[in-house]
């Protein structure tokens, strides 16, 4: 187990080290295309944390995303805050609007759960969308412009964003070793019987939506200063939120390394391949989520965990009942 | 613990109505009767899972009935349930381990200790041989095994046992008949177990509750039980009676 353990910090310290070094020896684009892979890494990783773990699938959770960004984007422009102060004060904003939404709407369960999530990101979109006079209304908001070299500041964004994913699996990797990542897996597994063991379920699910929404919210933030112009129809846009799933589930459900490793896999592709087929992309999209579903429920990870071969997936593929 | 006229109805149908129990501390009692008789219905509204639709529960002196699911579990009452329901993506250790890092006790350890604690109640029903085996893979007998090391991990003072020898072999009713009159002896837990099995109901059992319809019909010693007319008219049947050298 510890030795394990040690070797997957080693591979994790290389990549990391590998992607610190990585913008010296690229081209803008890539760097570009890097830096989105690792903004769904976080927005994918930050789900497993309530979906996932606890099984509760948010899939509104780009709700929080969308918050963060416009909280970013009005303060820098209202009060004229710094960047990154304003993406703190997102991601707190996001934490704190899971934590209300979560102590109403977490006592719903399975499908009934994930449809009220659909309808409050709708309903926050319409809010911002109405509230023109100080969100900028359905046309968008400008951010004030970033004061450096264009090189510069995409490399900003890039370590930005890298280091917020490293934060991101790191706490994943704190709420799966402690007392709360118990408590969501029980809850997970059977709700009842988690409360009766003594687990209080709703404040461990509220407090898995906070965490889940403060690094959402995060990642909304930096889009917004990254990208200086933020619209309700990109921010709250649910593509990303069923993206996420996708990269989730293709990666490994909760499981520390699936959702990056998922998140990685998908926006590269998407973005070198999928850029030119823009209709078919959602086709494909679903294609691999359905593939996931009855080939490797439990993800990529299931594969190099129990040593999967090809004809072992046939067998799954054949033993399928219609 | 103590009932006073618990009631608990479901729309029309009156699971329990009216139903006065008493249970004294270091006992194991048996609550027996037919099925539907509102047997698990009553570890359910002693446990939270439902409200009471009248009278109170106590438990150490304090009104548990309102109290949340998990707030009573960690005042001191742990349950099994009648079909075992584990978590089942952890291993054989992990749903112990939950027993105790929730439990009574659970809030002041850390989860190493809390583990160490699991490894502890496996040893003491024999699990270690699947201790890192997956829920799936053991057979019920196991599962059961496993479902009383969690509840016991919790360290509760009040144990209720849901039909836990029920689809056991007959060597597994005898371990687990001692397994069950060991924890009462040695940790002081006071007991009560709901069973079908009425050669461990005689044999274990200091006290018997009998239901019927909602109501408690008999409370007795087990002797005193399997002579009473009412009970053997409602439950036992004329067949255990005669075997039993009784006749009418």
């Amino acid at each position: 187990m510890f030795e394990k353990n040690r070797t997957l910090i080693v591979i994790g310290t290389v990549i990391g080290i590998g992607f610190v070094i990585l913008p010296f020896f690229m081209e803008g684009y890539w760097i570009r295309v890097i830096t989105s892979i690792f903004m769904y890494g976080i927005i994918t990783a930050a789900l497993n944390i309530i979906a996932g773990y606890a099984g509760y699938a948010a899939f509104g959770n780009v709700v929080f995303f969308g918050m963060g960004a416009y909280t970013t984007a009005l303060l820098m422009l209202r009060l004229g805050l710094v960047w990154w102060t304003g993406v703190l004060v997102g991601g707190i904003v996001g934490a704190t609007y899971a934590v209300l939404l979560g102590s109403a709407i977490l006592r719903l369960k399975g499908p009934y759960f994930a449809i009220a999530t659909l309808g409050i990101n709708r309903a926050t979109e319409q809010i911002v969308i109405n509230w023109g006079s100080f969100t900028g209304g359905g046309k968008g908001i400008t951010l004030p412009l970033p004061q450096m070299e264009v090189k510069d500041f995409y490399g900003l964004i890039y370590y930005v964003m890298l280091g917020l994913l490293a934060l991101t699996v790191l706490a994943n990797l704190l709420v799966i070793k402690s007392r709360l990542g118990y408590a969501l897996r029980a809850i997970r597994d059977n709700e009842d019987a988690a409360e009766t063991s003594g687990i209080f379920a709703p404040r461990s699910k509220i407090m898995a939506w906070c965490l889940s929404a403060f690094f959402t919210s995060l990642a909304g933030g930096i889009f917004a200063y990254w990208f200086s112009f933020i619209e309700p129809a990109t921010v709250f846009d649910i593509s990303i939120s069923v993206k996420a799933f996708v990269m989730m589930m293709l990666g490994g459900v909760g499981t520390v390394i699936g959702p990056v490793f998922g998140a990685f896999l998908i926006e590269l592709i998407s973005e070198t391949i999928w850029g030119k087929f823009l209709t078919l992309h959602m086709l494909i999209l679903g294609m691999i989520m359905v593939g996931v579903v009855i080939l490797i429920p439990r993800g990529m990870v299931e594969i190099f965990k129990k040593k999967l071969t090809l004809a072992a997936l046939w067998n799954r593929i054949k033993n399928q009942s219609v | 613990m103590e009932g006073r006229s618990v009631s608990k109805h479901f729309g029309a149908l009156k699971a329990l109505d009216g139903a006065d129990f008493h249970l004294e501390k270091d006992e194991i009692v048996g609550l027996i009767g037919p099925n539907g008789a509102g047997k698990t219905t009553l570890i359910n509204l002693v446990t939270g899972v439902h409200a009471l639709t009248g009278g109170e529960i106590l438990f150490k002196g304090k009104k548990i009935s309102g109290m949340k699911p998990p707030a009573i579990s960690r005042f001191g009452i742990a349950r099994t349930f009648q079909i075992a329901k584990p978590f089942s993506d952890m291993t054989v250790r992990e749903n112990v381990l939950i027993g105790s890092l929730f439990g009574k006790n659970g809030a002041r350890r850390s989860t190493g200790i809390a583990l160490r604690e699991a490894d502890r109640w496996i040893e003491y029903v024999h699990l270690q041989d699947h201790r890192n085996g997956s829920v799936d893979q053991i057979n019920i007998s196991l599962r059961k095994k496993m479902d009383l090391a969690k509840a016991l991990a919790m360290e509760p003072d009040l144990l209720m046992l849901d039909e836990v020898m029920a689809g056991l072999n007959t060597k597994d009713i005898e371990e687990m008949m001692h397994l069950v009159t060991r924890i009462n002896q040695e940790f002081k837990i006071t007991v009560l177990v709901i069973e079908h099995v009425m050669k461990a109901v005689m044999s274990i059992c200091h006290r018997v509750i009998v239901l019927h319809h909602g109501r408690k019909i008999a409370d007795d010693t087990p002797q005193g039980i399997v002579n009473n007319d009412q009970v053997i008219d409602a439950y036992l049947g004329e067949r255990y009676a005669k075997s039993r050298g009784k006749s009418r």
